[in-house]
């Protein structure tokens, strides 16, 4: 889309364009050099054409029909040369565009897997600074758009070695006509070049009236509900008429651009035919070409229309594929990689031991989410880390799974800095599950063992224990259900249920969970952690919970306000001892008591 | 196809009546497009006057009538560049109009649809209708409809040209471009198929890059980059082997045609030399043929893949006729009928009441008869597909009943116009949804004519002036998209002040269900009781707090209204109410 901070002139597009085409001409050399070839041949059977037509003229057409010569074969042999002809141009087009596409799929495929495997080694707070709609464009419609100048290049090569033909030709014939093509043609190729150019930067100008009125449509359907409640409806559509219309405009200016552009490049070569027809005329009264030649230019001008458009084209593709490389380059050049060390993790399902010693966390400098973290957790305990909205719990347990590294302190497993680890392999020992349970689009146990297990029984088990087996029995194909692309066919519960199974599946000598089992029923929550407790899996569990039922399982409850841990204890002496804690698990009570008067909650 | 490209036609015929804009001018328009492809054909002629009448004969040249037959030739040029390039504009002119108007109609008619807030998962089609689908035909009309206007005059022209230079070779040519142009259409049918085939394999290459992407968090945690790596790749691969495979299936395709075209030519030098030793074709035109069979052949070229361009545009513009062809679900009654809702505040009654989505197979409620009094708190409950929303947006009429009738205020909410029911009655669905712009705009989107002053009190007397005070930029912070820079609790704090300062006699209130930091809660709990103290109102509850402060409360199972009364009589009765208050009890104190 257009941004109107950075205007680059066409000089440093075309200077970043040819750059990035040679970056990709030598990621696939041999493909790019057959579809020029393709193109050359492409191009000569043009001009070969057109010498041809123009050399029957002279000595078929004219001696056999005007001068009454008999014919023999000589047309025979003609047409089957023009056949002749026409075939090697077919096969040029054939190496052209097999060649060519072989070089735009491959080289799209190419930035795909670049993107894919680069956002895979960065870290998460590079992954956090940007919009996951954005990486997704980037991956999607900027990588195919920084390839398209490659669809057209060859031939656009060919288009320059026909244009540049056509001039040998005409001056081999003769100078003065020489001089006249030459000067139409560069008239036009800079019209049209300029043209392009201009069309260009309107074009992003129209993309983004278009983003305004997809974004209006957008924000005014899934606020559909309270535009209709309000009675707004003739205010929404006043507002999106608004952006349609300067959409329209827009349109129109680019519209009366085209035309102009159009009037001028599709004319200027025909113009010149005529032109080089009558002042051949003279040059044949001076006896200095011959019919035939001023044929086969005035067939060749002819045959140029395309090829002097394409070249407004490639440009256009040029700038294109400039500025959505820009946007390839952002991720690709990034230097926010994950840094990993070589220890190995051990995965006998024994409970760790974690340690924090003076951690802090901002995403902006001087704005501290967190810090003077000291926590020591022995192994096999269970604690609940608590605090109101904003407190930096989830931030505090995204650290503790690696997610993110501390600004400073250390973070240690059994005394092993989490940093050491070698890649992949603290996931062995620590399992984290989120409030939001991301399903791939795979099947139920493949969900489950991730293309890591494969056992079916360890998957069955660790269903067992996150109650999803019960639901997964009842799906079409039982474990092998797909699920669908975020596992749409299921609802927030179960997906949260499958989530928290395929962390047990690994048996975790750390598990955390951030609010993981949300949308779970209380019932079902409660099965879950009795099956967990009785279970033999003797993990350290680390888990940010907000309902009093979660909290109460824990063995000691980190209080949390402010970024900082206020208090380390059990929930009674919490209770005693921090008002704020007290004031947060009482809420629910509270609030019924004021209200009924009277009313229920057990005593906690 | 035939029958795919007649109702593209119809519907073309409908947009002209609808969006007259398309159309305005379009005779005229016509008429520039022919001047300006008739004149393109001046080339041949040129050639043919200048090479019989001039170069060919044995005669010294005639300067004169030279230069005289090659200035008419370039007049007649520039005559058609002007006339092409006014006929662009004007074209671009029209399309651009007739569209924007296309589209804003859509828009104003989706908005009376009530799909556009019952089925959230169309959402996506139906803005396709604003924003994609106008966009197909709009660049069918930019590229491909001059391209099929200006091919086929082009077309006609030649064959016109060819016919007045000679009607046997004419023959020839004609007999070999048509069979020419049917290889093109099955090649095109081909290629269509196989393109069908790798947009499946796109799709599925997409969704694996998206995952790598969305999923990142996930795969970080459990380190499956390389397996995810792996996914990705063997994807892309697919993709690719689909795509290059169709690639030089298209490649051989259309070159295949590239040599019929040169036989045609050789056909005719074959042909044409035979008339021309029996003198009746002359040499020059011999060559004019040679340049007409150019201007032939590229258009048709063209008009094969402009089909293609024609059949999408044409499929997107009956989707927006239907669109427009939906009759509302929800009436506006007519002026002449309509009755105005009584001063003060309003009651409430349900009499028979069904409801039924247009292609459910039961009914959502059933038979529900009950009276809300005037100033009455009631606060409604049940399971998730119970019919408590549906409930709720029968109320409001945001949906129409099936059978069975409602009524506020005495009056039949049927008989009652929008503009009065609206300005009466506020509903606050229960996401808050908030629009990207400020604090300020959001509330006064609930009263276009109030002013900062009024806004300002409006947080005072639902006790959140702290609230908005504890914001660096107060009322003029800005929410972002969906009021995403807000929490869940925050956005209907600002939803509860945009219903308050409608000052409306009842009131709809959907509670919101996501866990709110306790002090928020708080506040957004006071907000709700003084917004509803004085007036009518139905509270959606999900939290049962919520209806245990409620003067009634009204309980939904599966479409039907099984209990009826106050909180604690409901705990007494030990039914469904009593059920989930244990439920939930168990939540909340552990």
């Amino acid at each position: 889309m257009a941004d109107p901070s950075d205007n680059p002139t066409l000089r440093a597009v075309l200077a970043t364009g040819f750059r990035l085409v040679g970056r990709y001409i030598s990621w696939h050399p041999v493909a790019f050099g057959l579809a020029v070839l393709g193109a050359g041949m492409f191009a000569s059977a043009i001009i070969g054409a057109a010498l041809f037509v123009g050399s029957i003229a002279d000595t078929v057409l004219r001696p056999i029909i005007e001068e009454g010569e008999p014919a023999g074969n000589r047309a025979i042999v003609a047409g089957l040369a023009l056949l002749g002809i026409a075939t090697w141009k077919a096969t040029g087009i054939v190496v052209r565009r097999t060649a060519a596409g072989y070089l735009q799929y491959r080289t799209q495929a190419d930035v795909r897997q670049r993107l894919v495997d680069k956002q895979l080694s960065l870290t998460l707070a590079w992954y956090q600074q940007r919009s996951v709609g954005d990486l997704l464009a980037v991956s999607d419609a900027d990588a195919q758009g920084a390839t398209f100048v490659l669809a057209p290049l060859p031939y656009g090569a060919a288009a320059a070695a026909l244009l540049l033909g056509t001039m040998v030709m005409v001056f081999f014939v003769d100078l003065t006509l020489g001089i006249i093509v030459l000067f139409s043609l560069v008239v036009v190729l800079a019209v049209n070049l300029w043209g392009s150019w201009q069309m260009f930067q309107a074009y992003e100008r129209i993309q983004a009236r278009r983003g305004d009125v997809s974004d209006t449509a957008h924000e005014s359907f899934d606020g559909a509900l309270t535009v209709k409640a309000l009675g707004r409806e003739d205010y929404e559509t006043s507002r999106l008429e608004a952006k349609s219309q300067a959409l329209r405009d827009e349109l129109v200016t680019v519209g009366v651009l085209r035309g102009n552009l159009r009037a001028i490049v599709d004319t200027l070569p025909p113009l010149t035919s005529v032109v080089v027809l009558v002042v051949g005329a003279f040059r044949y009264d001076a006896g200095a070409v011959s019919p035939g030649d001023l044929v086969a230019i005035t067939y060749l001008l002819s045959q140029l229309m395309f090829p002097i458009r394409l070249v407004g084209f490639v440009l256009w593709e040029i700038a294109a594929s400039v500025a959505a490389w820009r946007r390839v380059g952002g991720v690709l050049d990034s230097d926010e990689v994950q840094q990993h060390g070589i220890l190995e993790g051990t995965s006998d399902g024994s409970g760790a031991d974690l340690s924090t010693d003076a951690v802090a966390f901002s995403y902006e400098p001087g704005q501290e989410i967190l810090s003077d973290i000291d926590l020591t957790i022995e192994p096999g305990t269970t604690i609940a880390i608590v605090g109101p909205t904003g407190s930096g719990k989830s931030t505090l347990v995204m650290l503790l799974a690696r997610l993110w590294d501390p600004i400073s302190g250390v973070i240690t497993l059994d005394a092993r800095d989490l940093r050491d680890f070698a890649p992949s392999e603290l996931p062995t020992e620590v399992s984290f599950v989120g409030q939001e349970a991301f399903l791939f689009d795979d099947s139920v146990s493949g969900n489950i063992g991730l293309g890591i297990i494969t056992e079916g029984a360890v998957i069955k088990e660790a269903a067992d224990l996150a109650a999803a087996t019960e639901f997964i029995d009842l799906l079409p194909n039982g474990f092998a259900t797909k699920v669908g692309e975020r596992g749409a066919s299921l609802s927030g519960g179960q997906r949260q249920r499958i989530a928290l199974a395929r962390a047990l599946a690994r048996r975790p000598r750390l598990l955390i969970l951030d609010d993981a089992t949300s949308a779970v029923d209380p019932s079902v929550e409660s099965r879950i952690q009795a099956a967990l407790s009785s279970s033999n899996m003797p993990a350290t569990v680390v888990l940010v919970a907000y309902r009093p039922s979660s909290i109460r399982l824990a063995d000691s409850i980190v209080y949390v306000e402010d970024g900082r841990i206020v208090a380390h204890a059990t929930h009674d002496e919490l209770m005693r001892t921090q008002p704020g804690y007290s004031r947060l698990m009482l809420a629910y009570e509270r609030d019924a008591e004021g209200r009924a008067g009277n009313v229920s909650g057990a005593p906690l | 196809m035939s029958q795919e490209s007649g109702a593209t036609w119809g519907a073309l015929r409908r947009a002209f009546v609808v969006a007259p804009a398309l159309r305005k001018g379009l005779g005229l328009t016509l008429v520039l497009t022919a001047i300006g492809t008739a004149l393109r054909i001046v080339v041949p002629f040129a050639v043919q006057q200048i090479l019989d009448g001039q170069l060919f004969q044995d005669a010294p040249i005639d300067g004169g009538a030279i230069l005289l037959k090659g200035g008419i030739a370039g007049i007649a040029m520039v005559v058609s560049a002007l006339a092409a390039r006014a006929a662009t504009i004007r074209l671009t002119r029209s399309a651009a109009a007739g569209l924007s108007d296309l589209r804003v109609m859509t828009f104003a008619h989706l908005q009376g649809l009530s799909a556009l807030h019952t089925e959230s998962e169309r959402r996506g089609a139906l803005v396709a209708r604003i924003t994609s689908d106008p966009e197909t035909i709009a660049r069918f009309m930019e590229w491909g409809g001059p391209g099929l206007i200006v091919g086929s005059a082009q077309i006609v022209l030649a064959v016109g040209a060819m016919m007045w230079f000679d009607w046997r070779l004419t023959m020839v040519v004609l007999v070999g471009v048509g069979i020419y142009a049917v290889a093109l259409l099955w090649f095109q049918d081909i290629l269509r198929r196989a393109h069908d085939k790798v947009r499946v394999l796109v799709g599925k290459s997409l969704t694996a890059v998206g995952e790598s992407i969305s999923g990142l968090p996930v795969i970080r945690a459990f380190g499956v980059e390389a397996e995810t790596a792996d996914r990705v790749r063997t994807a892309l691969d697919a993709q690719f082997d689909a795509e290059y495979r169709t690639g030089r299936l298209g490649a051989f395709l259309f070159s295949s045609a590239e040599v019929f075209a040169g036989a045609i030519n050789g056909l005719v030098v074959v042909v044409g030399v035979a008339l021309g030793t029996q003198g009746s074709l002359s040499a020059g035109t011999l060559v004019a043929f040679l340049f007409l069979i150019n201007l032939f052949v590229e258009p048709i070229q063209m008009l094969v893949e402009v089909i293609d361009q024609a059949q999408s545009a044409g499929s997107g513009l009956r989707r927006i006729l239907g669109v427009l062809d939906t009759p509302s679900d929800v009436p506006e009654v007519s002026p002449r009928d309509a009755i105005v809702l009584p001063e003060d505040m309003l009651d409430v009654s349900f009499d028979g009441v069904r409801f039924r989505y247009p292609d459910g197979e039961a009914d959502v409620l059933v038979d529900v008869s009950v009276c809300i009094s005037k100033g009455e708190n009631v606060a409604v409950v049940g399971e998730t597909g119970s019919g408590k929303t549906t409930f709720a947006k029968l109320v409001t009429r945001l949906m129409d009943t099936s059978a069975g009738s409602v009524r506020l205020g005495g009056v039949p909410v049927r008989a009652i116009q929008f503009a009065d029911l609206r300005s009466r009655i506020a509903y606050v669905p229960q996401e808050g949804f908030l629009f990207d712009t400020t604090i300020e705009a959001n509330v006064r989107y609930g009263k276009l004519s109030a002013t900062q002053d009024e806004i300002r009190n409006a947080f005072a007397e639902l006790g959140l002036t702290t609230w908005i005070d504890s914001l660096v930029d107060g009322l003029a912070t800005e929410v972002g998209e969906r009021g995403s820079q807000l929490s869940a609790g925050e956005r209907q704090l600002v939803a509860l002040t945009r219903a308050w300062i409608a000052q409306p006699s009842l009131l709809v209130l959907d509670e919101a269900t996501s866990a709110v930091d306790p002090a928020l809660d708080v506040q957004l709990r006071q907000a709700m009781e003084r917004i509803t103290r004085s007036r009518t109102s139905v509270t959606i509850a999900h939290r049962l707090s919520t209806a245990e402060a409620a003067d009634r409360v009204l309980v939904f199972a599966d479409g039907v209204l099984v209990e009826d009364g106050d909180h604690t009589t409901l705990l007494e009765q030990q039914g469904v109410y009593a059920l989930m208050h244990e439920d939930w009890a168990r939540g909340t104190t552990g």
